[in-house]
């Protein structure tokens, strides 16, 4: 059974991670987890204290557990990018501040590192509204490229296939044969995706509220800084971790809104890409990074994800996930792993690490955090 | 010329819109300046909250924009709170057909009114409860209830099921955090809704400036009915109180305890993992409900054990307006 310990300041609760129900637990590794979380109360996602906090905790970890593989995600200047008004010089020293954070990071715990930036963001161009089509359009994830069409009519394929601003119309058999799928996922997907053009980005149902003032860019390409060798693709990269956690300890970072435009250390671009298809910041990309596979049917961009928001699904504080992912890197890893991020309550989900460490905010609220544990070493 | 929507009593003219910014009077009129425009999402009933009222349905969740309160720690300053003007153009313009046909697209059980005050819409709402009544889809709504006497009569005939923020008890408080003179105009209008509507109560607490209060308001509350829901909320600071500090939640849940034996239903939410969001039985205290808070992510219903809204161990009858919605699998036949 994996614990998950919700720690909403000054104030902690133990459930069980796929009931939601109240959990009993003393052994030491709990404890500990607890003690960690106490010490580190979330500021916020567009705190700039945030990613601060994301190499404190990490640190305090790695000093508590030893783990030889650890994740970290540092995803403050995605937020704020994507929300805040603020100057070019200003957005630069956001950049600087991360990777002063990840050194900072790779110096205090000797780790070698494996960082990967997840794409650069762009100012918005302007909106795709699809609040008037007559079949039904679902932006999921908080996809700026991508939004789902369903039970369409002739009328909305001329207004879609029309529009200067989408780039591509996707019928559903044209997106599965690019990716390989069972039946069940491909039940699951649009019958069309829609794709939007650099800088523009739909608006329709579930769309966040807040106006996005710069959104993620083309990233078919995507920069990745590593000593332990090179991975052509980002599916590539799970090997290069796992062939070298024995004789290393490897941390995989990953540094959201930043692409090969703006990374500011020696990179080599590494593919993020399957023909017109690139993953934008989100669970599909790291997924992708952490199983070596492909991931675009878990959460398919713009599937009717609120016909699955009900009393009867489990992992409650699992976000968007109905159970928690097989074969991630850390959970086919047989030795010690963390993971700890400041991009919502994914973290504990898409790495499969035994001790996970995440903020517990949606929608910029911010709740506190979560600590899980998967396995006890 | 005055509005009569709500207590500020504003002077509307051509080019006066009044505290809340979206009405003005064109000859003896008061029209709205933005009609039908809409934000929405899709959610389930119990993360809004009602944990009394459709349980385990699904809500289309509507809002426009202006408030006609200003308090310090609004959690949806970003769009309650901005200049209407400047926001028009980033919501949808939607009739109330495409509204209710968008709700019916979703799925969704019910329309509620919850991103800011309704108040501020009253003329397009009651255009969507036509609309929305003839597609059998009852409507709720969060509201301030700062609304005049005349438009709380209008409230209630388009809302069925209501939550109203009881932020205070005292004119001092709301004053001081919200902006407006007096409480009187809202306790008038929370007697009056409880009278002819569904209605339940949420207060946020902030410690050290209203928690001083609780006693009075759970008073107040079980002087008008002790089966009124009433929701606890943890403040979670934003807007000009962003650096202000988080509730105690133990504090707030001890002193909540009186409140407990003043009030059948009292919940205390708003974090994450709460252990004060299950309803109990009033009469013999078996769990009839149970629920997971996922603050910010919404709440959701667990279980509910007490079909026919009875208890099944006593047969008592738990508050509730309008029957359970069970799970979307369960309705198809697939679980």
């Amino acid at each position: 059974m994996s614990l998950a310990i919700v720690d909403a300041r000054e104030w902690q609760n133990l459930l069980d991670l796929r009931t939601g129900k109240k959990a009993q637990d003393e052994r030491s590794q709990t404890l500990m987890l607890r003690g960690i979380l106490r010490k580190h109360p979330y500021p916020g996602d567009v705190d700039i204290l945030s990613n601060q906090w994301v190499t404190d905790t990490a640190l305090d970890l790695i000093g508590a557990y030893d783990p030889q593989l650890v994740c970290v995600v540092y995803a403050h200047q995605y937020f704020a990018g994507r929300y805040t008004p603020m100057s070019e010089g200003r957005r630069i020293a956001m950049i600087e501040n991360v990777f002063a954070e990840i050194e900072r990071f790779i110096n205090e715990s000797g780790y070698t590192p494996v960082i990967v930036g997840s794409g650069d963001m762009v100012k918005l161009a302007g909106e795709i509204d699809l609040s008037k089509v007559d079949g039904l359009a679902i932006s999921s994830h908080w996809s700026a490229r991508y939004a789902g069409l369903h039970r369409a009519s002739a009328r909305d394929l001329d207004y879609v296939s029309s529009n200067p601003a989408i780039e591509r119309v996707v019928r559903r058999d044209e997106w599965i044969s690019l990716f390989p799928g069972t039946s069940y996922q491909a039940d699951r997907i649009p019958e069309y995706l829609l794709v939007a053009r650099e800088g523009w980005t739909f608006v329709t149902t579930g769309t966040p509220m807040r106006k996005s003032l710069r959104i993620p860019g083309e990233s078919f390409w995507i920069p990745l800084s590593a000593t332990l060798g090179e991975a052509a693709t980002i599916t590539e990269i799970r090997a290069l971790i796992h062939a070298n956690l024995g004789n290393e300890k490897v941390a995989l970072i990953i540094v959201e809104g930043v692409g090969i435009h703006d990374f500011p250390i020696p990179y080599t671009p590494c593919g993020n890409k399957a023909d017109w298809h690139y993953y934008e910041p989100g669970d599909g990309l790291y997924l992708t990074i952490s199983t070596g596979t492909h991931q675009v049917f878990a959460h398919p961009s713009g599937y009717e994800y609120h016909d699955e928001n009900d009393a009867k699904r489990e992992y409650p504080l699992s976000g968007y996930f109905l159970d928690i992912p097989q074969h991630t890197l850390a959970s086919d890893f047989p030795g010690k792993s963390i993971a700890v991020g400041n991009h919502s309550m994914f973290v504990h989900t898409i790495f499969g690490a035994d001790i996970c460490l995440e903020c517990f905010a949606r929608n910029l609220y911010n709740q506190g955090c979560l600590g899980v544990i998967h396995r006890f070493k | 010329m005055q509005c009569s929507y709500c207590e500020w009593r504003c002077e509307l003219s051509a080019d006066s819109h009044g505290v809340c910014r979206m009405y003005y009077a064109d000859r003896e009129e008061i029209k709205e300046r933005f009609p039908n425009r809409w934000s929405y999402a899709v959610s389930r009933v119990e993360s809004l909250p009602f944990y009394h009222a459709h349980p385990g349905s699904r809500s289309l969740t509507i809002g426009t924009t202006g408030c006609n309160f200003k308090c310090r720690y609004c959690s949806n300053a970003y769009i309650a709170l901005q200049d209407p003007d400047t926001l028009s153009e980033h919501i949808y313009s939607m009739t109330p057909e495409e509204l209710v046909g968008m709700a019916k697209k979703l799925n969704c059980h019910n329309i509620v009114f919850n991103v800011n005050e309704p108040t501020v819409s009253l003329p397009a709402l009651l255009q969507l409860k036509e609309i929305a009544k003839k597609a059998a889809l009852p409507m709720g709504c969060l509201t301030n209830a700062y609304g005049t006497e005349e438009s709380t009569e209008l409230l209630a005939s388009i809302f069925d099921f209501i939550n109203v923020g009881l932020k205070g008890f005292t004119s001092k408080f709301y004053r001081e955090y919200i902006g407006v003179n007096k409480a009187d105009p809202i306790l008038r209008n929370i007697r009056r809704l409880a009278g002819i509507r569904h209605v339940e109560v949420t207060t946020p607490v902030i410690q050290d400036v209203n928690d001083c209060e609780l006693e009075d308001l759970a008073g107040f509350l079980a002087n008008i009915d002790p089966e009124i829901p009433w929701h606890i909320f943890r403040l979670l600071p934003e807007y000009e109180m962003k650096d202000a500090g988080y509730p105690s939640i133990e504090q707030i849940s001890l002193a909540l305890e009186s409140a407990r034996r003043k009030l059948s239903y009292v919940y205390f939410h708003n974090f994450v993992g709460s252990d004060w969001v299950n309803t109990a039985c009033p009469e013999c205290g078996m769990e009839v409900i149970e629920r997971l808070s996922l603050g910010c992510g919404g709440d959701k219903l667990n279980y509910f054990h007490c079909h026919g809204n009875q208890c099944p161990r006593c047969g008592y009858g738990i508050k509730m307006y309008g029957g359970f919605i069970p799970p979307l699998k369960e309705r198809m036949g697939t679980a």
